[in-house]
């Protein structure tokens, strides 16, 4: 399992999404390297990529609302490193499109996401919970 | 070679380390190099341009690369396949990123290009004009080195 107690930022409702996500991230990870024979396994694959993508959607889109109604003063900023993240998602994505899901390019993507989703949940998004401190709110 | 330069870098190396394999790696040895040489198993070179301009090299052995991909995605790697090379890279070009951004503290604006990851190649990648400076660090896991040649940009 990827996720680690540390990466919390102290806001139960996204600290809920971030272990969601790292658990759909790690889902696609596992099916990605497990032992199985690869032309086996390409359904589960394109599944579990299908599965996370779309909660890097909707955590994302929440995670913005929440710092609207905070009025979190890194709003635009954050929406851009938000904006970068599923650009490089959908780069890899557009690339298997017209390539075919092959084996040493998704895992190279797999690896990227990886580093990806730790970054900016470990650093970027502690940001909010900082400020959420701040204000004198739950932590 | 400027201290500034290497404690850039050495400090963004602290802080990425810290948050994505929960050590943080010590300084031991130092020392100039006439070469970028890569003399580990898996090497990650950022090349620099902008006000200072030059490169930077990671070597890292395997045995250190497989603990940390466990570290990071709780799973056993048994390799250093596509999955841990490109991570290898991102972690580097993370590390690139904020070296970047302490040195522009310095005034100091520079960019890097995206990470070239060589594997089990042993060989010298380049001469370098001027020496580089060559850092041992030491973590639980294992010892790597960062070689940097940097120089003030001229025309810039």
């Amino acid at each position: 399992m990827m996720w680690k107690d540390k990466y919390k930022i102290g806001v139960e409702l996204i600290d809920q999404q971030h272990k969601e996500l790292f658990r759909r991230v790690s889902d696609f990870t596992e099916t990605i390297r497990n032992e199985q024979n690869w032309e086996d396994k390409l359904d589960k694959v394109k599944e579990t990529m299908v599965f996370m993508q779309e909660y890097v959607i909707a955590h994302f889109d929440a995670e913005e609302a929440y710092q609207e109604e905070i009025n979190y003063p890194d709003i635009e900023n954050h929406k851009e490193a938000h904006a970068k993240f599923k650009e490089g998602i959908n780069d890899y994505v557009k690339i298997f499109e017209e390539e075919g899901f092959n084996e040493a390019k998704i895992q190279e993507f797999g690896g990227r996401l990886m580093t990806w989703l730790i970054m900016h949940v470990g650093r970027t998004d502690q940001k909010i919970g900082e400020y959420v401190r701040s204000k004198g709110g739950q932590a | 070679m400027r201290a500034e330069y290497v404690n850039s870098f050495y400090k963004a190396i602290k802080e990425v380390f810290e948050l994505m394999i929960d050590i943080v790696p010590q300084r031991s040895n130092m020392r100039m190099v006439d070469s970028l040489v890569s003399n580990k198993d898996a090497n990650v070179i950022l090349e620099v341009k902008g006000n200072l301009q030059g490169t930077i090299l990671f070597s890292f052995p395997q045995d250190m690369i497989l603990k940390m991909m466990k570290i990071m995605s709780g799973m056993d790697v048994d390799k250093i396949d596509s999955f841990a090379s490109s991570a290898l890279g991102e972690v580097a070009n993370i590390i690139g990123g904020n070296a970047l951004t302490n040195l522009a503290e310095q005034n100091y604006i520079c960019d890097i290009a995206p990470p070239q990851i060589f594997v089990g190649e042993h060989k010298a990648l380049s001469i370098v004009d001027e020496k580089a400076l060559q850092l041992t660090l030491t973590t639980p896991i294992g010892e790597f080195d960062i070689t940097i040649s940097l120089n003030e940009n001229q025309s810039e």
